[in-house]
């Protein structure tokens, strides 16, 4: 085994310079950000799309329910599913990228617990709802669309603040207002206010992770 | 001030990028020694010479750990590895400016 010698020339020999090492430190640097990126931006985009399709077509199949019932059939099966392939393929793609590292940057047990907790209790809620005769405008609408955004959102943004990663409490904020302001849009309304609003936080997380990992660490 | 005022742990290819392969990950994270070798395309021989070089003037930290017959070594930047980049890069940038 041949060790690489302990110079600063570069393969070809030469010296390296300072030009060389900064073009170094940034392609170094960008390469890594992007290959241990956790929520790929190409990935973002897709889901963007997706979850405008999804609560797109959950509110075309609504919004002439007077008054409003539920989605039917023929729409329900496409969300669950979105919802099944969204959650795959994040969690598929994030393992991979942070493979091999160990340390803040991955959840812990406890906060995959709260997250998991916030979601079997919002629709464990729902049944309660059901049962105690809410209107189906609050069970089937209203409450599914905008209050898991809200918690789950607040709740990510949370644990994101406390590890200092401020991009990512930011979209947990921006999670929760979309789900918010869909809370105000009635429980038709909702569908389209939060599939557009979703569509645009991802969107928007997309292009921010894509300006950071292109941002010079030499030049800023 | 010229490149040879450069840090001199630093100011060679190999060890340039793996401390800004480290300093790239969150503060408190390790990586794995196979997934940094993967990433910087190294044989582990000069993987290994160049970290303990950058472990010795205490640029970096490692850990081996045992889980059964397999051996997981990981390494971090530390505090001070990531102040000597910050000074290195500032003198980049000054020696760029008056380029």
């Amino acid at each position: 085994m041949k060790p690489a010698p302990d110079t600063t020339s570069t393969a070809g020999g030469s010296t390296f310079d300072a030009r060389q090492a900064a073009a170094l430190l940034d392609q170094t640097t960008q390469q890594t950000r992007r290959r241990l990126e956790p929520a790929q931006p190409w990935l973002l985009v897709i889901r963007g799309v997706l979850v405008l399709a999804a609560f797109g077509a959950v509110w075309l199949n609504v919004r002439g329910q007077h008054p409003y019932r539920y989605p039917t059939a023929a729409v329900t099966p496409f969300v669950i599913t979105f919802g099944i392939l969204n959650l795959v393929a994040t969690v598929t793609v994030a393992r991979r990228a942070t493979a091999g590292v160990v340390g803040r940057s991955r959840l812990r047990r406890a906060e995959i617990a709260v997250l998991a907790a916030i979601w079997v209790g919002v629709f464990a809620v729902m049944g309660v709802l059901i049962a105690a005769g809410a209107s189906d405008a609050i069970v089937y609408g209203w409450y599914p669309v905008t209050v898991p955004l809200i918690l789950s959102g607040l709740a990510w943004a949370g644990i994101m603040a406390a590890r200092a990663d401020w991009r990512a409490c930011g979209t947990g904020l921006a999670v929760a207002v979309v789900g918010t302001v869909g809370a105000f849009a009635g429980p038709a309304g909702a569908w389209a206010v939060t599939g557009v609003g979703l569509c645009a936080t991802l969107l928007g997380s997309a292009a921010v992770i894509v300006w950071w990992q292109r941002r010079s660490v030499v030049r800023s | 001030m010229t490149t040879e005022e450069l840090d001199p742990l630093i100011h060679v290819p190999t060890r340039l990028k793996i401390v800004a392969t480290l300093a790239a990950l969150h503060d408190g994270d390790t990586l794995s020694f196979t997934r940094l070798q993967d990433m910087l395309g190294l044989t582990p021989g000069n993987l290994i010479i160049q970290l303990r070089k950058l472990e010795e003037a205490g640029y970096l930290s490692s850990e081996k750990t045992r889980n059964g017959s397999a051996q997981k070594t990981t390494v971090a930047l530390t505090s001070q590895g990531r102040k000597a980049l910050g000074v290195y890069t500032q003198a980049l940038r000054g020696l760029l400016d008056g380029l």
